[in-house]
């Protein structure tokens, strides 16, 4: 099966174009890297993977999302759906400061088919689990997800979007809030998640994509550049433009 | 450019010329030893040993220059292709002065003994072989020039003959002991002079790699190889 399909994708803000023609394949078992520099387009990007971006007022899309053969942006497609199926981990860990860890885990699973509290429990320990934390906070689940650390509550957010069993995971800059050590931890964890997701990740920290990913898109300006194995982009980039940005010659 | 990545390079430039400093070293190091062999100078050979220490302390330098960069810079694409030609082209021309510094040893060993002048005629052409190999090599690393790194394999076909030739010319002189010593030595000298060519065709590929990013062997002992790239 192909993860998910970006076609000849353009979007807007208002009437200023972000994102030009964009194609990419983010296959079902590889963790796909997105870099450029600031404002080229990366966040926008994986923001209309799963419908997000079209919640910005003004905020508009043309072109096609193809995830498990269907236009995400076809008639009929529910955009609650597509975003259970497609969740989404973002920059800042933005748990819900006064649930418990456990509530927070299963925050997504409320808005749903009512479960009862055996089986919203389960679900919580899986995710927390899949998202490296269970260990970490078996003994503390009553407490507030604010009390924990940094890189324990971005895991509690991964843990949060696993729990409603997506089969995407889009990661907007998911480390960069974070220290070495829970930087490598959720580095690891994104190993780890690969082997049943599709993970896409936007990061701005060029060894952490050559660390996790197994594609890398780069893109300027809105457009894409190079898309090709990450070890090929690291070592030797085919667009001049590529070479530039990853060796750091401008940006 | 940011000034952080702008200094990191100027380092590789620096590391560059650095090297081809040293590749400089090596070739002077190595004609040396051969001139000091065939013309008898032992003041010259002892010039060769003592100036080994100059490409060593390069050697190390260049190595903790390039370490320091890896550690620090996160090198990639064509920079971190460019370190790792570095490196190794490093350690190559460290090992071509050791083998100049054993030449003029091995000379200074033997030279009480009787010679031949068409054993030293058989040297002093390897040498003129190899040193261009290495002034060759080096000039496509500045240059980055691949079609001139794909002539080395080539300039060091004649090294190869000129070596398995140096066995029969000392084994004319079994007659002799004394000459039959200085001879064995001799094939010694001459394998050294080989191996210095192997390390300026080692140099050429990593131009290559650093050229093309894709890495070959020109030539393996035990595959033969299509150097075309």
């Amino acid at each position: 099966m192909r993860g998910v399909e970006v076609g000849g994708l353009s979007a807007w803000f208002g009437s200023k174009q972000v994102l030009h023609h964009v194609n990419l394949v983010a296959e079902t078992g590889k963790v796909t890297a997105i870099i450029g520099p600031s404002g080229c387009g990366k966040s926008t990007l994986i923001r209309c993977m799963n419908r997000l971006h079209e919640e910005v007022r003004g905020a508009r899309v043309e072109g096609k999302v193809l995830f498990d053969g269907i236009d995400l942006y076809g008639p009929g497609t529910d955009p609650v759906e597509v975003r259970r199926r497609i969740g989404m981990v973002f920059q800042r860990p933005n748990p819900f400061p006064t649930m418990s860890v456990l509530d927070n885990a299963v925050a997504g699973l409320r808005l749903g088919v009512k479960l009862s509290k055996v089986e919203l429990r389960e679900r919580g320990e899986r995710a927390l689990r899949a998202a490296g934390l269970w260990d970490e906070v078996k003994d503390r689940l009553g407490e507030p997800g604010a009390k924990l650390s940094g890189g324990q509550q971005q895991r509690l957010c991964i843990a949060r979007a696993l729990a409603v069993e997506p089969e995407v995971l889009l990661m907007d800059e998911p480390a960069s809030a974070l220290d070495p050590a829970s930087t490598l931890r959720i580095e690891e964890l994104i190993g780890e998640l690969k082997d049943d997701y599709t993970v896409v990740i936007v990061t701005h920290n060029m060894q952490q994509a050559a660390r996790v990913s197994d594609f890398t898109l780069f893109m300027l300006y809105g457009e894409v550049v190079e898309f090709a194995p990450t070890q090929k982009i690291f070592t030797r980039p085919d667009d001049q433009r590529t070479e530039d940005y990853v060796t750091g010659r401008f940006g | 450019m940011q000034d952080a990545r702008k200094r990191f390079h100027e380092h590789l430039d620096e590391l560059e010329r650095e090297i081809q400093r040293a590749g400089q070293l090596a070739e002077v190091a190595v004609a040396r030893a051969i001139e000091a062999l065939v013309r008898h100078d032992v003041a010259l050979a002892d010039q060769v040993i003592a100036g080994d220490d100059e490409l060593d302390r390069r050697y190390i330098d260049v190595e903790r220059g390039v370490l320091d960069l890896l550690a620090t810079q996160s090198p990639v694409a064509s920079d971190l292709r460019r370190l790792s030609a570095i490196l190794h082209i490093n350690l190559h021309l460290e090992r071509i002065g050791d083998m100049a510094v054993n030449i003029a040893k091995i000379f200074k060993s033997i030279r009480e003994l009787p010679g031949s002048p068409t054993v030293l005629a058989h040297v002093q052409e390897m040498g003129d072989v190899v040193g261009p190999m290495i002034r060759a090599a080096m000039e496509a690393f500045a240059r980055r020039d691949l079609q001139l790194c794909l002539r080395l394999p080539e300039m060091d076909d004649p090294v190869d003959r000129l070596n398995l030739g140096m066995y029969k010319e000392v084994a004319s002189l079994a007659s002799d002991p004394a000459m039959l010593d200085w001879g064995l030595r001799m094939t010694v000298v001459a394998r050294q002079l080989e191996r210095v060519g192997d390390h300026a065709v080692d140099i050429a590929e990593q131009v290559g790699f650093l050229l093309t990013g894709e890495f070959r062997e020109f030539t393996d002992a035990s595959h033969p190889v299509d150097t075309g790239i």
